[in-house]
This record gives structure tokens, C-alpha cells and sequence, in this order.
């Protein structure tokens, strides 16, 4: 699914209680894991909550809501940041970043990003590509596409890497593009 | 001016006031996808060619 199908979203407690929306995703480049949302409240007038919701405790992920089991699993947005930011960290936001090969070829913008539940390892929650609008170089330019990512992400906020091999998989629906993914950390599986 | 000038210029004032704190209140809580990692340590499979 999409980061944007996420932002927004509320966040409600087993006991039926709205108390947040999510704000931002955080994810770790090292890994490539989500490791938590940031929360704004949910008023009209609400700013965003100092607490924040790490992926462990979530208990699920619906189309509609953010479930967790009550209020208290909410942590200090800082705990949350600094937990996944022990990969090396830059606290940035990727959307509209630039994507660059490793060979050094501009491959768009990011718009949106794309991530995995695996409901087999656990619920576990992986960014699996990149929405860009694309740059010249994919033949596509300023259409929005789909670009698979590596297990392992190389970015600093400012710049996103991704290996060149991956212009390859480039999809236009979320459809396929599981399948393409899979491809992609195959074919570099294979390779390396 | 008239006194009921002055009630349309108030009024004035405070809409666009609120629409101001609205946009900035919407600005705070636009979300994003915040990294937190800059480099690339292998885990497992993936890397590079």
C-alpha cells in the first residue's frame, strides 16, 4: 500500500476511543522497516501529539484505522525517532527526494512511498519501493511510477540510491508490483 | 467612514485570521515518510551488482 493511504489515518483503541492520526511514517534506510508513525491530534485546531506509535504496538493495520490496544502504548515521539535512527540517521523527509542510480542516472522524484505488511514474518512492515515521477532517463517523463527497492536502502534524505538494475522492474500499478519486487531482490540476490 | 464599515472590516479581519491559523494548523499536521538511516549495510539479500 501507499504512505499516503496511511497518513491521516486515525488511530483508535480497542475500546473504540479515537485519540490520534497519523502523521508521519518513519522508516529505517538500514533495514528498510517501518518503525513507527508520528501522531497529530484530531481536532480541527489539533497540532501534532508529542507521543508517538511504534510498529510494535500496533496491533493492526485496516483500511480505515490504525488499531492498538489502548492509549498507553504511546510513546515519546523522540524514543520512537531514536530507535530507528541507531541505523544512522538523518530524520528527513523522503517525498520529494531525488532518486539516483548507483551508476549516477536522475530517475525522478519521489511522491510516495510503498510498503509491505508480511503478515508471515509476524506483521512485519517493509518499504518496498518508491512512487516517482519520472525523470527523463525512464523513457516516461513526469508520469508516475513504481520503483523497486533493494532490502536494504541507501539514502540520506536528500538523495535516495538505488541500484541501477532496478529500472528494470519499473511498474505503473500497485497490482504487479509485489511480484516485481520479489523479481528485483532476486535477480541482486542471484548476483551478489 | 460609517460604523457599519468598520463591523465589515472587523469581520474581514477575523476570517481571514481564522483561514490563516487553519492553513498553518493544516500545514503542522501534513504528514510525511521520515528516514532514518544513511547508510547501506547489507543485511541479507539485496545489494549491489
Amino acid at each position: 500500500m501507499r504512505t499516503s493511504e496511511i497518513t491521516k489515518r486515525p488511530v483508535v483503541t480497542m475500546a473504540g476511543e479515537d485519540v490520534a492520526q497519523v502523521k508521519d511514517i518513519i522508516y529505517a534506510a538500514g533495514g528498510g522497516s517501518v518503525g513507527g508513525f508520528t501522531l497529530a491530534g484530531r481536532g480541527l485546531f489539533a497540532g501534532p501529539l508529542k507521543e508517538g506509535l511504534a510498529w510494535s504496538s500496533v496491533s493492526a493495520l485496516g483500511a480505515d484505522a490504525v488499531m492498538i490496544r489502548d492509549e498507553f502504548v504511546l510513546q515519546p515521539t523522540k524514543a520512537i525517532l531514536e530507535a530507528s535512527r541507531a541505523s544512522g540517521g538523518s530524520g528527513a523527509n523522503v517525498l520529494g527526494s531525488q532518486v539516483l542510480s548507483d551508476a549516477g542516472l536522475d530517475l525522478g522524484v519521489v511522491r510516495d512511498v510503498i510498503v509491505s505488511v508480511d503478515q508471515a514474518t509476524g506483521g512485519h512492515c517493509d518499504v518496498v519501493g518508491y512512487e516517482i515521477e519520472a525523470s527523463e532517463a525512464l523513457g516516461t517523463q513526469g508520469e508516475k511510477v513504481l520503483i523497486p527497492l533493494p532490502d536494504t536502502i541507501a539514502a540520506s534524505g536528500e538523495h535516495l540510491m538505488v541500484p541501477a538494475s532496478a529500472k528494470e522492474f519499473v511498474g505503473r500499478d500497485l497490482a504487479g508490483f509485489g511480484a516485481a519486487v520479489d523479481a528485483f531482490r532476486a535477480q541482486l540476490g542471484g548476483a551478489s | 467612514m460609517e460604523w457599519w464599515g468598520w463591523v465589515i472590516v472587523a469581520l474581514v479581519v477575523i476570517v481571514l485570521v481564522v483561514v490563516a491559523a487553519l492553513a498553518v494548523q493544516a500545514r503542522r499536521r501534513r504528514g510525511g515518510v521520515i528516514i532514518d538511516g544513511g547508510s547501506s549495510r547489507r543485511r541479507g539479500s539485496g545489494g549491489r551488482r
